[in-house]
C-alpha cells in the first residue's frame, strides 16, 4: 500500500504535480460549465476550441500558417524586449551609480512611468511607423519595470564590497565593472521577469492597432470581428502558454543565474 | 618632510613605520558638529601587531576608515613607509567583520581580486592566490562558493585576499567579531601562526581584551567619545601566548576596569 512521504522529495514533487493536474482539470470543467450554462455562441466548450486549435495550427488564419502568424508576434517581442535591454541597462547602471544624475532624470521618469504602454500604441503605431510602432509599445512595457529594478540593484550594493575593492587597488571604473555591475545583475534579472510579462501583454494590444500586423493581435480582432468564436479562444489558449513559457523560460535563468552570483 | 614627522612626534626616523600623527575627526551635519577623534598620536613598527582597544561607540572603526584612506581625518595626516596615505589602495589591505567578499566569485577568485585589478597575467595570479589560500588553510576550498564557506572560512579567505596583495599593513576591524566563540579562539591561534611566516605588520580593533592580550606587541587604550589614546600598554612576550598565563590576570583587571570608567552606562 502506497504511504505518502513528507520527507521524500519525489513525494512532495508528485503531491505537487497531481495538484496542479487537479487544478487544470478543475479549470477546464469549469469552463465547459459555464460555457453549456452561457449557451451562446461568443462562448465555445472546451472541445470546441479544441478543434478550432487544430484546425488552426493545420490551416493558419487569413492565408497565413499558424508558425508564422505566432512567430510574427514572437519577432516584435523580442525586439521591444532586445531594445530594452540596450536601453534600460546602462542608463540602470549610470542612474543608480550617480546621485546627482538620478535626481536630475528621476522626474522626467516618473512624469513617463504612470502612463500605461499601451496608451502609447495608437501614438506609436499611427504617429510613427507600424511596423516599428508596436515594437516600441512592448518596449515601453518592459523598460519601466526594468530600469527601476537596475537603479535598485545599484543602489542596493553592499557599500563594504566597494570599500573592499577599493582597498584591493581597484579604481574607480574597476569598482563600477567588478563590483557594481555583478552586485546588480540579481535585480536585473528580477526587472526582466517583471518586464517580460508586462511586454507581453503589451504586444498583443499594439498588434490590434497596427494594419499591417499578421500576429496573433491581429488574429485576435479579425476573428472577434468575423464573429469565429472558437478560433478566438483557441488563440487566448496560444497567447497563455506562450506567456507561461516566457514566464518559465526567465524563471528558470534567474534561478541558474542567481545561483551562479552566489545567492542562494 | 619626514625629519618634520620625526620631530613633532619624538621619535627616530626609519625606526616607526606607520605614523599617525594628530588625526582628528569631526562630523559635521547641518548645524551640528560631533568630535569622533579628539587627538590621536600613534607610531607603530614594522611586523607589529598593534590592537586598539576601547569603549564601544569610541571611534575605533574611525581610525581604522581614516588610515585605510576611506575616510578623511579633519586634522592631521598618516604616514606609512614615508609616503603620505590619502587614498586606498592596495598598501593597506583591510579585514572586514562582516568578511565582505565578493559572493558571484569563486575563494580563488576572490583572493585573486588584488592581483587582477593590478593587471597580474592569470598564470602568476593563480599561482599567487594559491600560495596565501595554502596559508590559511583552504587549499580543499579554492574553487567554492562563498555561501559554502563557514563562518571562520570566509574570514580565512578575507585575511587571504588582503594578505596576497603583499600590503605594508594590514588594517583588521574587529576581524572575529561575528565568529562564536571556539571558531574564534582557532582562528586568533591560526593568525599568530601565519604572522610568525609573514612578519605582518597589523592593526587590529577589537572589543576583547582576551583577544587584544593574545596577539598584541602593544594595546592602545582610547578614551570614550571625542576619542584620545588613553595608553598604550606593551605586551613583550612572544607568540604564541598561553591564554591562562598568570602575568595577564592582572593586565586584564586593569584594562577591563578602565573600560568599564569609560562606558557611557556608567556615567548616565
Amino acid at each position: 500500500m502506497f504511504k505518502y512521504d513528507e520527507n521524500n522529495k519525489y513525494h512532495r514533487f508528485g503531491k505537487t504535480v497531481m495538484i496542479v493536474i487537479l487544478s487544470l482539470i478543475m479549470f477546464v470543467e469549469l469552463w465547459w460549465i459555464l460555457s453549456l450554462l452561457a449557451n451562446t455562441n461568443v462562448f465555445p466548450t472546451p472541445a470546441e476550441t479544441f478543434d478550432a486549435l487544430i484546425e488552426f495550427f493545420e490551416n493558419g488564419y487569413s492565408r497565413q500558417s499558424a508558425g508564422s502568424i505566432i512567430w510574427s508576434s514572437l519577432r516584435l517581442f523580442l525586439q521591444g524586449f532586445a531594445i530594452a535591454l540596450v536601453v534600460a541597462i546602462p542608463l540602470g547602471l549610470f542612474l543608480g551609480y550617480s546621485k546627482t544624475l538620478n535626481t536630475f532624470v528621476t522626474p522626467m521618469i516618473e512624469v513617463l512611468r504612470p502612463i500605461a504602454p499601451i496608451a502609447w500604441a495608437p501614438v506609436f503605431i499611427y504617429g510613427i511607423n507600424y511596423n516599428v510602432g508596436p515594437i516600441l509599445v512592448v518596449f515601453i512595457g518592459i523598460f519601466f519595470p526594468l530600469l527601476t529594478n537596475i537603479i535598485f540593484g545599484v543602489k542596493k550594493i553592499d557599500p563594504n564590497l566597494i570599500d573592499a575593492a577599493k582597498t584591493l587597488g581597484a579604481n574607480k571604473t574597476q569598482v563600477f565593472t567588478k563590483v557594481m555591475i555583478p552586485s546588480a545583475v540579481p535585480y536585473l534579472m528580477n526587472g526582466i521577469k517583471v518586464g517580460l510579462g508586462v511586454g507581453w501583454m503589451c504586444i498583443v494590444a499594439a498588434e490590434m492597432y497596427s494594419p499591417v500586423s499578421i500576429g496573433v493581435g491581429y488574429c485576435l480582432s479579425s476573428m472577434c470581428q468575423n464573429s469565429l468564436w472558437p478560433s478566438v479562444f483557441a488563440i487566448l489558449v496560444i497567447i497563455a502558454i506562450l506567456g507561461i513559457l516566457t514566464t518559465s523560460v526567465s524563471e528558470y535563468l534567474q534561478k541558474r543565474i542567481a545561483k551562479r552570483m552566489g545567492i542562494e | 618632510m619626514s625629519d618634520e614627522i620625526a620631530e613633532k612626534t619624538g621619535t627616530r626616523e626609519g625606526d616607526d613605520f606607520i605614523i599617525i600623527d594628530g588625526i582628528r575627526k569631526v562630523y559635521r551635519k547641518d548645524e551640528t558638529e560631533t568630535v569622533a577623534i579628539d587627538r590621536v598620536d600613534l607610531t607603530i613598527k614594522k611586523g607589529e601587531l598593534v590592537s586598539i582597544i576601547g569603549p564601544s561607540g569610541c571611534g575605533k572603526t574611525t581610525i581604522l576608515r581614516m588610515v585605510a584612506g576611506l575616510l578623511e581625518p579633519t586634522e592631521g595626516r598618516i604616514v606609512i613607509d614615508g609616503k603620505e596615505s590619502k587614498e586606498p589602495g592596495a598598501d593597506r589591505g583591510v579585514v572586514f567583520q562582516d568578511f565582505a567578499l565578493f559572493p558571484w566569485r569563486t575563494v580563488r577568485r576572490n583572493v585573486e581580486f588584488g592581483l587582477e585589478v593590478a593587471g597580474i597575467p592569470k598564470e602568476e595570479r593563480h599561482r599567487r592566490a594559491d600560495e596565501y589560500i595554502d596559508l590559511v588553510g583552504l587549499s580543499d576550498f579554492k574553487n567554492a562558493k562563498i555561501y559554502e564557506l563557514s563562518g571562520g572560512m570566509k574570514q580565512r579567505v578575507g585575511i587571504a585576499r588582503a594578505l596576497v596583495n603583499h600590503p605594508d599593513v594590514i588594517l583588521m576591524d574587529e576581524p572575529f567579531g561575528a565568529l562564536d566563540a571556539q571558531t574564534r579562539n582557532l582562528m586568533q591561534a591560526q593568525l599568530v601562526d601565519i604572522l610568525n611566516k609573514t612578519e605582518q605588520t597589523v592593526i587590529f580593533i577589537t572589543h576583547s581584551v582576551d583577544e587584544a592580550l593574545f596577539l598584541s606587541d602593544h594595546i592602545v587604550m582610547l578614551s570614550k567619545r571625542p576619542s584620545t589614546v588613553k595608553e598604550i600598554i606593551d605586551l613583550p612576550w612572544p607568540r604564541p601566548r598561553d591564554r591562562a598565563a598568570p602575568e595577564y590576570t592582572a593586565l586584564r583587571k586593569r584594562i577591563l576596569e578602565e573600560l568599564e570608567k569609560d562606558n557611557v552606562l556608567y556615567h548616565k
